[in-house]
């Protein structure tokens, strides 16, 4: 009975193209755009062309590091800073007017960049001009060092060597945030309208009255429909880790970089699948709450939306915890723990305990809900209105 | 066939009790039409929702073919056909023939039976054009059609129609008609829910007079006419409703 129901409520829903949209299409379409926004993002502006407006009488040396940069334009004018608000370049560089005389003279010169720090581009070129400008300085420091001779590496008493303690790229930590979020968002959004219309739904339509009265238990009819909830939503989940995997693989090369599980990779895969599927069995236990509670799938959809919202909070707690100070709240707190073990995975860690951990908290979590809904479901109050 | 005993209802209403049925009594024989009369608000739904097994009587026993309604819910279910009109009950992205196949198998019948009732539905009821497209489009009187069908899938002995003809043209109400002649010809138990007098004094062999939650009068018709005087149904069930008003302001 409960396969005839389940497959029943599965072919009412896919029927739906509120369901198809939001299941297949809003995945497709919310991950190409995150993916190629992040790809750009964390790009380090290889390949890209800057132009920088200097003053008509600029320092050949200067203008020889500069222009060493390949991506790199020099645009003289007779005022830079003009040249810049125009929008023909992407930042400015001002000299003093003796400003080679100042430096052959052993002086100090002073050199203005200008840029947007709104504009990506302006601020890459204003940084790649720094470091220019750095190298300069240091070659000069040199000079005049050598020339009273004196040995220049004494000004460099110490050598700092910076290591990480793992060799990951750090962009990982990026799409260890970006894909919880987008995977928690597009669950939720996904299996939010069967929810609604299977409960809330089918008070409104009558048909909920029409169920009751045929002799199949109340709690077969809260289990089928539980699981048809399930279903959609794991459906998204999966939809929305193929099209990111996909498309960081095939389409991006930063991303790519970030991201490289090496002989793992299956296991790491099947295992966000796995974890995917358990996040939209309890989005699903909360969705169904919620459209019992409610007597429209207005009402359904208005109590369902803040519990949506609950999937920013790790977000936010998680970007700046790292990956060894994860602990055992981290995997024991539903929503939380989604994110937590996928940070682990896309850092290619594979941790069992805390892939139990995350399992059984959300299986205790689902039952308790269950119970609840079911003890709802019971009552007349909440199966009619 | 259908014991109705000292049934009282009582709905909670944020912190106040409503009580929709007031010790109502009454008994319905097998084979027999009755016609339950009313006005809005008069209790007929909460009375046949309880019959029907959805909703939990706060005092009082309901007894279908000799089960309890809250003891043995799923025997009375197997019995007994529901449609609340204007409610149609069916879902729209399904065929008419989905929809019947579905609540075929929830009353768990096999698909043979199945195919065979779905056969003999869509004839008596003039179907067959419209079995395999989709409900969603479907005019008010398609619907109800399907709904009675529906309702009628697994062949209940005992069936409560609530309001069946709101909302429906003249031919559909006509349909409506002619299957209550023929189910009544097939020995089916019927109550059903009216504001149609005509239509009761047509259909019914007895009436149940139902005003603000109570039973003012059950009976057979002929011996109602005879003792008001008047085989005018409509005028009876006012000098009623009249009568009870004044019962209350006493």
């Amino acid at each position: 009975m409960l396969l005839k129901i389940y497959l029943k409520e599965i072919k009412d829903c896919f029927r739906d193209r509120r369901t198809l949209l939001l299941t297949v299409l809003l995945p497709v379409i919310m991950m190409t755009g995150l993916t190629f926004f992040y790809e750009k993002m964390i790009s380090d502006g290889e390949g890209e062309s800057y132009k920088l407006a200097v003053n008509e009488s600029f320092d050949r040396e200067l203008a020889g590091i500069i222009t060493s940069f390949k991506n790199i334009e020099l645009v003289q004018s007779a005022n830079p800073g003009k040249t810049l608000q125009d929008g023909k370049v992407q930042a400015a560089l001002i000299l003093d007017p003796n400003f080679s005389r100042t430096i052959e003279n052993g002086e100090k010169a002073t050199v203005t960049i200008i840029g947007d720090s709104f504009s990506q581009k302006s601020s890459n070129l204003k940084n790649i001009v720094q470091n220019a400008l750095g190298v300069y300085e240091k070659s000069i420091i040199s000079k005049r060092m050598q020339a009273k001779g004196t040995d220049p590496s004494i000004v460099e008493p110490i050598i700092i060597e910076q290591k990480e303690i793992s060799d990951q790229n750090p962009n990982a930590n990026l799409i260890a945030m970006l894909i919880p979020l987008i995977l928690a968002i597009a669950i939720g959004v996904g299996s939010s309208p069967a929810a609604s219309d299977l409960f809330a739904g089918e008070k409104e339509k009558k048909t909920m009255e029409a169920l009751l009265m045929t002799p199949v238990k109340r709690s077969t009819l809260l289990f089928s429909k539980w699981l048809t909830i399930a279903t959609v939503g794991s459906v998204t989940g999966i939809i929305t880790l193929l099209v990111v995997a996909l498309e960081i693989n095939l389409l991006t090369e930063n991303l790519k970089k970030a991201v490289s599980f090496g002989d793992n990779a299956a296991v790491i895969i099947a295992l966000a699948v796995l974890v995917a599927i358990v996040y939209a069995m309890f989005t699903a236990s909360l969705l169904m709450l919620t459209s019992i509670l409610g007597k429209t799938v207005k009402e359904s959809q208005s109590y369902s939306t803040p519990v949506m919202m609950l999937a920013m909070f790790p977000t936010m707690i998680l970007s700046s915890i790292g990956i060894n100070e994860l602990s055992f709240q981290h995997f024991a707190i539903p929503i939380m723990n989604l994110f937590s073990l996928l940070k682990e995975l896309v850092f290619g860690i594979i941790d069992y305990e805390h892939i139990v951990i995350t399992i059984a908290s959300n299986l205790v979590c689902m039952i308790l809900l269950f119970i609840v809904g079911r003890i709802l479901f019971l009552k007349d109050k909440w199966v009619m209105n | 066939m259908i014991e109705i005993h000292e049934v009282t209802k009582k709905f909670q209403d944020k912190k106040n009790f409503v009580t929709a049925l007031k010790h109502v009594s009454f008994s319905v024989k097998e084979g027999q039409v009755v016609g339950l009369l009313g006005e809005n608000g008069a209790g007929k739904t909460t009375l046949l929702r309880t019959v029907a097994t959805l909703l939990t009587p706060t005092e009082g026993t309901v007894t279908v073919a000799g089960y309890d309604t809250i003891k043995n819910g799923n025997e009375v279910k197997k019995r007994i056909g529901v449609l609340f009109g204007g409610e149609t009950g069916l879902y729209d992205r399904l065929t008419a023939r989905e929809n019947l196949e579905y609540f075929a198998a929830l009353y768990g019948l096999s698909k043979h039976e199945t195919k065979v009732r779905i056969d003999d539905l869509s004839r008596m009821f003039g179907m067959r054009d419209y079995l395999n497209r989709k409900v969603g489009g479907f005019s008010k009187g398609m619907r109800q059609k399907v709904a009675i069908a529906r309702t009628l899938i697994h062949n209940p002995e005992i069936i409560l129609f609530d309001e069946p003809t709101t909302g429906l043209d003249i031919t559909s109400s006509n349909v409506f008609r002619q299957l209550v002649h023929q189910l009544k010809r097939d020995g089916k138990t019927i109550i059903f829910s009216s504001h149609i007098m005509e239509e009761v004094s047509l259909l019914c062999d007895s009436v149940a007079m139902m005003h603000k939650g109570e039973l003012v009068y059950h009976g057979n018709l002929e011996s109602l006419y005879k003792s008001e005087g008047s085989r005018d149904l409509n005028y009876i069930f006012m000098s009623k409703l009249v009568r009870g008003n004044e019962h209350y302001a006493s």
